[in-house]
C-alpha cells in the first residue's frame, strides 16, 4: 500500500472574473474591437500541496472565497488546475453539493444508479446494495419518489448514503453535512469515524471549528488562495482564530 | 491501476446509461412515450407526400419510399445534434459534481438518435411490404451507409455540445443550419433536379453523399462508386477531425462556464 491517499503539488488555479460576460459568438466577434478590459484575473489557488494519508480525517478551513470548494472541485477532477498536479490512489467520492449530481426528473433508486455507475461502479454491485443505502437514508416511504420533490436534507441523506455504501476509498464532504438534523449528524460522524479505522481517507471542509479540532487528524488553513498553515487542528484553528480577530479589528471602526 | 479494458467497460456502461436515460425523460410525461418517435416522420412524409406529389407533380419513382428514407436519415442528423446542444447545459448538476469523460453526453446524443433511427427504419420495412416494394440486394449495404452516418453525427454532436455552454446563441444558429440543410438536401426531390452550380456546391455536403448512397442502394440497387465512398469517408473524416479538435479545446474548461 502506497503511503498517501491523496497527494496534491503544488496546485494553482486562475479565474477570469467578467464585468459583462460576453457569451455568445457575435459578442465573441465585436469583443475583438473593444479596448475595454473586460475581464480581471482572480488567483483562486496559489501553490497548494499537502498529503492525505489513508486512515486520515483533513479538515480544510478558511473564510468565504478562500478557495475551498475550488480546491475540493480540482481533487474531484471537475476543474482542471492551470499547473501542479493530484494523485489519487483508490476510488474516491466527493459529495460537493446537496446531491451527487442528483436529476430531478429521476427517482431516489435511479440515481442511486446513475450517480454511482457514473462513479465507475458496476451494476450489479449496486443491486446488492440499493436497499441498505435507501434504509441508511432513511427513505424507505419515499424510494420511488422523483428527486425533485425532495427536501435538502433528504437529498443530503441520499447523497451520503450512496456515498459511504459503494465504499469508496475516499471521500471528500463539502460543508453539507450541516443540511441534516442532529441525528443524522451524529450518524454521518459514526459512519466517518468508523471509515478512518478501516483506514480510508476522509477530506472535509468546515467552518465548525468543534468538528475539526475533534474529529480531524490534521488540517489546514486557506486564505485567498494560500495555505496560511498546515498541522495540527488546534494550530491551525487558533491560527484562524487570530485571522478572524485581525480581520473585525480592521473592520470595526469603535475599536482603535 | 485500472487497465485500459476496464476504463473503456466503465464509458461503456455511462453511454449506455446516458443513452437510455436521456430517452427516458424524453418521453416520460407524455401519454404516446416513445411512440412519438415514430409518429413524428410520418407526419413529416404526410405532409411532404401531398405537397410534392399533388402540388408540384414531383415524378420520383417509388415516392414515398424516397421520401420516408430522407426523412428518417436526416431525422437522425437533427435529432442527435439538436439533443448534443443541450446534452451538456443541461447536466449542469451532474458535470459539476461528478467528474466524467465530457464527451460522454455528445455522444450518447449521438446513440439517443441512433436508437430512435433503428426504429424508423423498421418503419420503413413496413412501408415497403405495405407498398409492395421489393428492394434490391444492395439493401445490405443500408448499416454501412449508416454508421457513415454515426460518425458524421458524432463528429458534430461533440462541439456543439460544449460550444453551446460556452457561447449561448449556438442552438440558434444551428437551428437555422438545420432547416437549411433539410432544404439543400435532396429529401423530398433528386439531387440532379438542382442547377449545375448549386449541385457543384453542395456535391461537398456530407448528408447530400450519405443520403444519395443511402437512395441508391435501397431504391435503384446502385453499388456507391469507390470513388463516392472515398469522397464520402474523406469529407467526414475532415468534419470530425475539426469537431474533435474544437471539442478539444473546449472540453476541459466547459465546467467553469456554468
Amino acid at each position: 500500500m502506497s503511503e498517501y491517499a491523496v497527494s496534491v503539488k503544488h496546485i494553482s488555479k486562475k479565474f477570469k472574473l467578467y464585468h459583462e460576460k460576453r457569451d455568445s459568438i457575435f459578442e465573441a466577434m465585436t469583443g475583438f474591437m473593444q479596448e475595454k478590459k473586460n475581464s480581471e484575473i482572480l488567483q483562486a489557488l496559489d501553490d497548494i500541496s499537502f498529503d492525505v494519508k489513508h486512515g486520515e480525517i483533513f479538515g480544510i478551513i478558511g473564510p468565504n472565497g478562500s478557495g475551498k470548494s475550488t480546491l475540493l472541485r480540482i481533487i474531484s477532477k471537475i476543474y482542471a488546475p492551470d499547473s501542479g498536479s493530484v494523485d489519487v490512489k483508490g476510488v474516491m467520492i466527493p459529495i460537493l453539493a446537496l446531491g451527487l449530481g442528483f436529476h430531478p426528473e429521476f427517482t431516489a433508486i435511479t440515481n442511486i444508479y446513475q450517480s454511482s455507475i457514473l462513479l465507475g461502479f458496476k451494476k450489479e454491485m449496486i443491486d446488492s446494495r440499493v436497499k441498505e443505502i435507501i434504509k441508511f437514508a432513511e427513505l424507505e416511504k419515499f424510494a420511488d419518489t422523483k428527486v425533485k420533490n425532495f427536501s435538502n436534507g433528504m437529498l443530503m441523506r441520499l447523497a451520503f448514503a450512496t456515498s459511504v455504501l459503494v465504499d469508496p476509498d475516499i471521500l471528500i464532504i463539502d460543508e453539507v453535512l450541516a443540511v441534516g438534523d442532529i441525528r443524522f449528524q451524529k450518524k454521518c460522524v459514526e459512519t466517518i469515524l468508523a471509515f478512518k479505522k478501516r483506514g480510508k481517507a476522509i477530506i472535509f471542509v468546515s467552518h465548525d471549528m468543534g468538528v475539526i479540532q475533534q474529529y480531524a487528524d490534521r488540517a489546514m488553513f486557506l486564505n485567498n488562495g494560500k495555505a496560511e498553515k498546515i498541522g495540527l487542528p488546534a494550530d491551525v484553528v487558533a491560527s484562524f482564530g487570530d485571522f478572524c480577530r485581525a480581520r473585525d479589528k480592521l473592520n470595526d471602526p469603535s475599536s482603535k | 491501476m485500472t487497465s485500459i479494458r476496464e476504463e473503456m467497460w466503465k464509458t461503456r456502461a455511462i453511454l449506455f446509461n446516458f443513452a437510455i436515460s436521456d430517452l427516458k425523460i424524453r418521453y416520460r410525461n407524455s401519454i404516446l412515450g416513445i411512440l412519438w418517435s415514430v409518429i413524428e416522420p410520418l407526419l413529416m412524409l404526410g405532409v411532404l407526400y401531398f405537397v410534392f406529389s399533388t402540388m408540384f407533380k414531383f415524378d420520383i419513382p417509388n415516392f414515398p419510399i424516397y421520401l420516408l428514407l430522407g426523412i428518417i436519415v436526416y431525422n437522425c442528423f437533427k435529432n442527435a445534434t439538436t439533443f448534443a446542444l443541450s446534452s451538456l447545459s443541461n447536466r449542469s448538476a451532474l458535470i459539476t459534481q461528478i467528474y466524467f469523460p465530457r464527451s460522454i453526453p455528445g455522444i450518447s446524443s449521438a446513440i439517443t438518435a441512433a436508437i430512435m433511427l433503428a426504429i424508423e427504419v423498421g418503419i420503413l420495412a413496413v412501408f415497403m411490404v405495405a407498398f409492395d416494394f421489393v428492394p434490391p440486394i444492395t439493401i445490405l449495404l443500408l448499416p454501412l451507409i449508416l454508421a457513415l452516418e454515426f460518425a458524421f453525427v458524432v463528429g458534430v454532436c461533440l462541439p456543439l455540445s460544449v460550444l453551446n455552454v460556452k457561447f449561448k446563441d449556438t442552438e440558434f444558429i444551428w437551428g437555422v443550419v438545420l432547416s437549411a440543410g433539410f432544404f439543400l438536401t435532396p429529401i423530398f426531390y433528386q439531387f440532379d433536379m438542382l442547377p449545375e452550380y448549386m449541385q457543384s456546391i453542395l456535391q461537398f455536403s456530407p448528408m447530400v453523399q450519405i443520403l444519395t448512397m443511402a437512395h441508391h442502394v435501397v431504391l435503384y440497387g446502385i453499388l456507391p462508386s469507390v470513388n463516392t465512398v472515398l469522397y464520402a469517408v474523406g469529407s467526414i473524416s475532415v468534419v470530425t477531425a475539426i469537431g474533435y479538435l474544437i471539442f478539444r479545446k473546449y472540453q476541459a474548461k466547459v465546467v467553469e462556464e456554468m
